[in-house]
This record gives C-alpha cells, sequence and structure tokens, in this order.
C-alpha cells in the first residue's frame, strides 16, 4: 500500500478579514462617540432610580459650594445665546452688545462657564481654556440674577436655530452635586420658576455606583 | 503569518542573470488587528459609562395657583435636615403634633410613607384619584444636601406617591427640630 501523504497546511491565516471588520467596527464607535466635555470644577452627581436620559439640554451645574456655571449643547448654540445676551439684556449688559468678532468666537470655544458677565470682556481676550478656569460662578441672587438672563438668552438663541414647537423646546437641567447645600439648588429652582419655566430635569447617575459625573 | 524569505540574495555567484528577487505581497495584518481591537475595546467603554440620567421635575405654576382641598389627615410632612435626617409629622385640628426622626431607606422614610398610604386607604377606602391617596410636603431643613433631595424624590417613586410638593419650611418647623422634635408650647399651627 502506498503511503498517504498528508499536505502540509500553511499555519497562517488571512487577516484581511478580520482587520476589515474590526476597522468598521472601530469606525462606528468613533463616530457615535461624545468625548467628556471638560469641566471646570468635578460634580459628584447623586444617585436616583430614574432612568430617563437627557440628550441636548442647558445644563446648570451647581458645585459644591453652591456656585453656578452653565454649560450650552454646541459651540453654534453659544454664540448666538451671548448675541441674545447683547441684544436683549442691552441695558443691563451694554458690554456684551460690543463685543468684537473674535471674543464672540472665543466664547463659542468654552464648553462651561462660569463667571460673573462683566469680566467677560476682558478674559474673552484670553484664550478659552483660561476662561474656563475661571469658576467664580454665576450671579443668581435676586438683585442680580445673570443665571436666569443666561437661561432666557439661550432660549431664544434654540428658538431662532432650531424653530422648536412648544412642547420640544430645549430642557433645562440641573446638575448639582451630593453635597450642595439644597437652598443653593432651590435658589436655581426659583431662578427657573420665577421666568416661567416648571418642567426642568435633575441629572443623576443610576443608582448602584457613585461615578463621577461625565 | 509573516513570511520571511531566507533564501539567499538573487546575485553573485553563479555569475549568471541578475533575477530580481520575487517578494511576497502578503503584508503581516496582525498588529493592524490587534490596535484595531483596542481602539474598538476603548471606545466601548466610554461610550457606554457615559450615559447620565435624569428625573422629571415638575413645579407649579405661580398663575394657576388654584387651592386644592385637601384634608389634614391624608398629609405627611417631611422636613430633610442636616447629617441624613429626616423629621416628619403630622397635624391634627390644625396643630402639629411631635415630630419623629428617621433616616432614608427601606427601614426609614419609606416605611413611614407606606403605614401612612395605609391609614389613608383605610380613611378614603381604595380609589384611583391621587388627590384622595397620601400626599407629602417635602420640605428642606438647615443643613440639607442636594442628594437628600434626590433621595426624597427617588422615594416618592418607590412608594408611588402621585402628589407631592416641595415647600419652603416655617420657622416654626424649624425650631421645632432644633428643639428635638417636640413642639414648643404656643408655637404648633403651622401657617404661612
Amino acid at each position: 500500500m502506498p503511503k498517504v501523504k498528508i499536505p502540509r497546511k500553511s499555519t497562517s491565516v488571512d487577516m484581511t478579514a478580520m482587520c476589515d471588520v474590526s476597522f468598521l467596527l472601530l469606525t462606528f464607535f468613533i463616530l457615535t462617540s461624545k468625548f467628556k466635555p471638560t469641566e471646570p470644577v468635578p460634580i459628584d452627581l447623586p444617585n436616583s432610580r430614574s432612568e430617563i436620559t437627557v440628550t441636548d439640554a442647558i445644563k446648570i451645574s451647581v458645585d459644591k459650594d453652591g456656585k453656578a456655571y452653565i454649560n450650552y449643547p454646541s459651540a453654534l448654540f453659544r454664540l448666538k445665546t451671548l448675541e441674545k445676551m447683547g441684544e436683549i439684556f442691552k441695558n443691563k449688559y451694554p458690554y456684551l452688545a460690543t463685543l468684537t468678532d473674535k471674543q464672540k468666537a472665543t466664547f463659542a470655544q468654552v464648553e462651561t462657564f462660569g463667571c460673573d458677565a462683566r469680566a467677560l470682556p476682558d478674559l474673552l481676550n484670553k484664550k478659552p481654556d483660561e476662561v474656563s478656569k475661571v469658576i467664580t460662578g454665576i450671579p443668581m441672587d435676586s438683585a442680580d440674577n445673570q443665571l436666569g438672563d443666561w437661561v432666557m438668552a439661550g432660549r431664544y438663541a434654540d428658538v431662532e436655530i432650531n424653530h422648536p414647537s412648544a412642547r420640544n423646546a430645549i430642557r433645562i437641567a440641573i446638575k448639582g452635586d451630593k453635597q450642595t447645600n439644597v437652598k443653593a439648588v432651590q435658589q436655581v429652582i426659583k431662578t427657573l420658576t420665577e421666568r416661567d419655566i416648571h418642567t426642568f430635569n435633575l441629572i443623576t447617575t443610576l443608582a448602584g455606583g457613585s461615578r463621577k459625573a461625565e | 503569518m509573516a513570511e520571511i524569505d531566507t533564501s539567499g540574495g538573487g546575485g553573485g555567484k553563479h555569475g549568471g542573470k541578475v533575477r530580481a528577487k520575487k517578494l511576497s505581497t502578503k503584508v503581516d495584518l496582525t498588529p493592524m488587528v490587534d490596535l484595531a481591537f483596542l481602539l474598538i475595546t476603548f471606545f466601548m467603554l466610554t461610550t457606554s459609562l457615559n450615559k447620565p440620567k435624569a428625573m422629571d421635575l415638575n413645579m407649579p405654576k405661580k398663575m394657576d395657583e388654584k387651592k386644592t382641598e385637601v384634608k389634614e389627615s391624608q398629609v405627611l410632612n417631611v422636613l430633610l435636615a442636616g447629617g441624613d435626617t429626616i423629621w416628619y409629622y403630622e397635624t391634627s385640628d390644625g396643630k402639629m403634633t411631635d415630630m419623629k426622626e428617621t433616616g432614608f431607606g427601606a427601614s426609614g422614610i419609606r416605611e413611614v410613607i407606606l403605614k401612612k398610604q395605609k391609614k389613608v386607604e383605610k380613611m378614603f377606602g381604595h380609589t384611583k384619584d391621587p388627590y384622595d391617596k397620601t400626599i407629602v410636603l417635602i420640605k428642606m431643613a438647615e443643613g440639607a444636601k442636594y442628594k437628600n433631595m434626590v433621595d426624597i424624590l427617588d422615594e416618592m417613586d418607590i412608594t408611588g406617591t402621585k402628589i407631592y410638593a416641595i415647600q419652603d419650611i416655617v420657622p416654626i418647623e424649624q425650631e421645632t427640630i432644633d428643639n428635638g422634635g417636640k413642639v414648643i408650647a404656643g408655637k404648633e399651627i403651622v401657617t404661612k
């Protein structure tokens, strides 16, 4: 009987197909992922059972010391909001109406900001990341409620950009730190209700793990 | 896998024609696949961990402040104080009764609310109208943290309390808490 020869097979596997698939997936995840926005201060969110997700919203952050910061969904949104501040509240903030285009462009790049509007014109001559480092908080006491004005300007900007119907106007979300005194959050809520905003969201993380906020 | 050609160089000793060496067109893709999967893992993890949740909060409109008629026996007053403590009381004949202290969680305020619900159900019978069920008034005393507020709102959701309100605290209530929950004589009527 002749010997049956088993032909030697190469051990190398063609990786092309696997490579194709993995890069397809990679592209998908890169495109769908949103990076963490840079926060001037870390905020440790409280837990709740609620499972509603908020995507686009004007986010008001309240840090441990009760200082408020505001975050708009996009660069275009920030630009429009700043313009609206100069238009609608011209008498209160005349210095915001006379900003140069370069200053406005700088503001559009600042994701979260929290300082007195009076300090803005000078600050906007600097780099965007220097602006977000100023964390004095937006004034929100009844004598000088700038936070309310920023929210209102944001809503006007939303109307101009998205033309929403009354039902899907931009949501307002409050992002408070666990340890914040509840009085500070109540002041934010009061600011909103005084401006006829009665429905808003409180941003939390799912119960079970205390994760740092995005 | 990587094909390494170990056959000698094309030229030289034999003095024949110099032949160009045939190079393999295969490229080793293994490191590339490794890298791709590493990045996929990274992006998968960063996207899924990054979804903040939110809860809805509706505050009453000032304009349509139609006074809802509520019987005092169905109302439970809950006061959040510092150090994660909760004080609660009921009223009878318009007067505050002694406050009791409890905490958060299943054996704390949740049990109090569930007991109250049973009591109210006995009084009003089983009904679908939320206004005939337990109504909780939430008030923030000195030292309460934002976390406490979210926790109590969560507790409302867990116990199925549909009607609740966040109200400003009345000075008398704060004084009573400072007094250890004992009603101060002459200061038991809570009015705004």
